[in-house]
């Protein structure tokens, strides 16, 4: 084969490369610190369009999804479609606590709350830095639908270069009953 | 410009997501006001349905009941007041000329709240949120 011909197949190749995993893939430069110390400002993120069906996105994945401006924003998984939640300086899954070694800070006051279910298509979405992410405790559950990405790698800058997925989730035990937080109904005894 | 700089600006995507944080950064919500101003109501409806209660059980709900309508409702207050106070401007005042009275009547009607146990100013508290949350939404359409 010529080399021209060589080269321009190869050219071709490597767009249609890129084509594909741009359909697949897109990038992200983060911004503010919310999900400190995950992630930090100005990294840079791929995150993958195939977002699984409600149901299959794991607990502890990363998303990115609109906020009620349009502007796009990444939050935890933290609460699945039909679990109880309560939010208050730990976080509470069915009544267990749940292990967040990713979480920094404590949610503050005004933040708990209660969810008694979510949805067979809600989730419940938190940033990692607990004190200073508007989230879920704020904006209530968020479906599926508007979900738009999963985080996969951080290709920026060089020292944390590698994948981020969703970290093993560790339930204790049940919890005594004891303050409700803010919004939860209690039980009648 | 060194070589560093020169392959950050070379991968930077063209899209910024937010992992955004909130008050500092001008964000407000009236949602928590709204979900507040809701808890109050049901605590309402809750401390109706228990009655007068005839034992200590009964008695142990009602508490409960009780504080988290006092709490809901100082919630109620604290976020109605920090919108009013730090996200409105005058050009909103000028949209909004009864803004002021507004707020002043949620103030009224939480303290109401608290000091009893009457559904029908839970419901007004509730109504009077809802409307301060749809004048906050118009200020930004």
């Amino acid at each position: 084969m010529r080399p021209f011909a060589a080269a321009s197949m190869i050219a071709l190749g490597a767009l249609a490369l890129v084509r594909a995993l741009r359909r697949r893939y897109f990038r992200v430069e983060v911004a503010g610190d919310s999900m400190r110390p995950t992630l930090l400002p100005g990294e840079y993120l791929l995150l993958s369009r195939a977002v699984p069906s409600a149901g299959r996105l794991g607990a502890g994945a990363i998303v990115l999804l609109q906020d009620a401006t349009g502007r796009p924003i990444l939050k935890r998984v933290v609460g699945l479609p039909g679990e109880s939640l309560r939010v208050g300086t730990a976080v509470f899954v069915n009544r267990r606590r749940l292990a967040e070694p990713y979480a920094i800070g404590e949610s503050p006051l005004a933040q708990h709350r209660g969810v008694n279910r979510l949805g067979e298509d809600e989730y419940f979405l938190i940033g990692d830095n607990r004190e200073a992410s508007t989230d879920s405790r704020d904006f209530g559950a968020v479906r599926h639908e508007r979900i738009e990405g999963v985080v996969r790698f951080r290709y920026w800058p060089p020292r944390r270069v590698g994948p981020i997925g969703a970290p093993h989730r560790e339930l204790g035990q049940a919890e005594a009953s004891g303050e409700l937080p803010l919004g939860m109904i209690p039980p009648r005894n | 410009m060194n070589i560093r700089t020169r392959v950050a600006e070379l991968l930077r995507p063209s899209l910024i997501a937010h992992a955004h944080c909130d008050i500092p950064c001008g964000i407000y919500h009236p949602h928590i006001a709204q979900q507040g101003a809701e808890s109050v109501e049901r605590m309402m409806v809750l401390i109706g349905e228990l009655g007068t209660p005839g034992d200590a059980a009964g008695l142990n709900s009602l508490a409960r009941y009780v504080a988290e309508k006092e709490k809901a409702a100082e919630l109620v207050k604290h976020e109605v007041r920090i919108i009013w106070g730090d996200y409105f401007k005058p050009p909103h005042v000028e949209m909004f000329p009864d803004l002021h009275e507004k707020v002043w009547n949620i103030m009224k009607l939480a303290s109401t709240c608290r000091q009893g146990v009457g559904l029908d100013d839970a419901k007004a508290l509730r109504a009077a949120v809802d409307e301060f949350a749809d004048m906050f939404w118009k200020t930004k359409a």
